[in-house]
């Protein structure tokens, strides 16, 4: 119950931090990758005018809107907090670091399910016919959130400085969505490149969801693929974030 | 509870880059009273601070906190301990209320005794009429009380306030002086790193002097003062020299000081019994209002 009770107060805590800057966080988080599935409809030309293309866009937009919301923004905040002072406030008490981290994945996960879900319907507003197979996208959006915020939570507590750890989150937030075929096929990158991006968790999400927008479930690959390099980073973050220098 | 707050034996710091912070310091606080540690500027008080609140892993030494072993225990020692670090930052977009009353609830107070416990703290620190409004709207002196504010929720037995009046004005630091002396009447123990020999001499049980990583001495007022070999001093201006610099020297003896005032002839003087800042001279070789204002120069 003390844990619980810890989570919700660091969760509580930033959403309140968050009400002056709700604009900033809806452009990032949704209009940012809305506008990208339509740039994307818009050069796909004739085409990507496809159903196919379509769902691909659609699904790398709902990816990219992950990757800005659990790396790019969280890490943003974990950094600010580091850097401003305050996480010495969370370190002054008997408060365990996994529940500060805990507190962030839920934020995370309350901002993933919003963004997701905004942009299903952006996607029905322009005519893809989305059937999603609701509970494999969740279990996927999820597992990609825990995944990707794994890699916010190291970068937020080995960064050196704010200004390294903004770079360093803007660049994989929006690397990790361009170097992997989300709104492109595999065909079409560089061969050396294909091999690296095919590794990387949000080559395997984009997949996943893409398949339950089409009303499929046989996401199991991508599903495990996720929940590993979930583990690992988010293992990663937890060794990393401690309240003690040494 | 044993009569024993903190309890610190060769505590040592030594960082990467070789720079010895802490070397050796032992010291006892007994329950209810209020330190004061001074210290020159990157003497160590603060990295000693972090280390008795776990902030920092010592290199060497050990840390009770009523008797609990905060090495080895930090979550445990942290549950008797409010701490005020010296450089902190402040939710600005939550108010008062909910700044105070989820760090309550993180102390692990129940959400029915949190909203009380918020308003008892932030009336007893002035902020009452500031309660709801937002922290990143108050002055800094405000910010500042907000700060030992959550160090008071859950009234714990050992305060550990790192510079708390420090940039604060008179009103604010007024405020927190009468937030330490509640605390320590009603049991508290207290300790304190200030650069405010006044604030040490009125608050203070007890005082500790580091230098160099070093604690070079710690006792009342008066055992301080006894460690003066001359306890009187005067301060004068030479007759031969009347818009020179005021002159101080210092005497074994009331008449040993009035004698040098006649011998001299001196018409413009002072004399006093030494005070806490003339230990802390003959301790350090600072003047401590030297250093306050070498940091205002800085903008510190």
């Amino acid at each position: 119950m003390r844990r619980l009770n810890d989570i919700a107060c660091v969760f509580r805590i930033q959403l309140a931090g968050m009400r002056d800057e709700a604009g900033p966080f809806l452009l990032a988080a949704i209009v940012f990758p809305s506008a990208m599935y339509l740039f994307a409809n818009a050069v796909g030309g004739e085409a990507g005018a496809g159903d196919a293309a379509r769902f691909r866009f659609l699904a790398g937009s709902i990816v990219f809107s992950l990757s800005l919301t659990s790396i790019t923004w969280l890490g943003y905040l974990m950094l600010e907090n580091r850097f401003t002072g305050r996480l010495k406030l969370f370190a002054t008490l008997p408060l365990a670091p996994s529940s500060y981290v805990f507190g962030f994945l839920v934020f995370a996960l309350a901002q993933g399910a919003l963004s997701t879900a905004t942009l299903l319907l952006v996607g029905r507003a322009f005519g893809v016919a989305v059937k999603p197979s609701l509970l494999p996208l969740a279990l996927v959006v999820v597992l990609t959130i825990l995944c990707l915020c794994g890699l916010g939570v190291v970068v937020a507590a080995r960064a050196r400085s704010f200004t390294e750890g903004s770079l360093m989150t803007d660049a994989l937030g929006a690397g990790l969505v361009f170097l992997a075929p989300v709104y492109y096929g595999p065909e079409m990158m560089p061969v050396a490149m294909r091999a690296v991006s095919r590794w990387l968790p949000t080559t395997f999400a984009a997949s996943a969801v893409e398949t339950t927008l089409r009303g499929g479930s046989d996401v199991s690959v991508e599903v495990l693929a996720l929940a590993l390099t979930a583990a690992l980073t988010l293992a990663a973050g937890f060794k990393l974030m401690k309240w003690r220098e040494d | 509870m044993t009569a024993q707050a903190l309890s610190v034996r060769g505590l040592c710091k030594r960082y990467r880059d070789g720079t010895e912070a802490n070397r050796g310091i032992d010291m006892d606080v007994r329950a209810g009273e209020v330190v004061s540690i001074l210290g020159p500027n990157g003497a160590g008080k603060t990295t000693f601070l972090r280390q008795v609140t776990t902030e920092l892993r010592p290199t060497a030494g050990s840390v009770r906190v009523f008797d609990v072993d905060a090495v080895a225990s930090p979550a445990r020692a942290k549950s008797l301990m409010g701490i005020t670090p010296q450089e902190a930052g402040v939710f600005d977009r939550l108010n008062v209320r909910e700044h105070l009353e989820l760090f309550a609830r993180l102390k692990g107070i129940a959400k029915r005794d949190a909203r009380a416990a918020a308003l008892e703290v932030a009336e007893e620190l002035g902020l009452g009429a500031e309660f709801t409004k937002r922290v990143g709207d108050l002055s800094g002196g405000q910010r500042r009380r907000v700060l030992v504010g959550l160090a008071l929720l859950g009234r714990p037995p050992l305060l550990v306030l790192d510079e708390p009046t420090t940039g604060l004005d008179p009103a604010s630091r007024r405020a927190v002086w009468g937030v330490i002396r509640r605390a320590s009447a009603s049991g508290s123990t207290v300790i304190l790193s200030t650069h405010y020999i006044e604030e040490a001499e009125r608050l203070s049980d007890r005082v500790a002097v580091i230098l160099a990583g070093q604690l070079v001495a710690l006792g009342t007022l008066e055992e301080l003062l006894g460690r003066l070999e001359k306890s009187y001093r005067v301060s004068y201006r030479d007759p031969l020299d009347p818009e020179g610099e005021t002159r101080t020297r210092y005497f074994a003896s009331f008449a040993e000081a009035r004698r040098h005032v006649e011998g001299e002839r001196l018409s413009e003087y002072s004399m006093a019994r030494a005070s806490l800042e003339d230990v802390y001279f003959a301790l350090t070789g600072h003047h401590i209002e030297a250093e306050e204002l070498e940091e205002e120069a800085c903008g510190v």
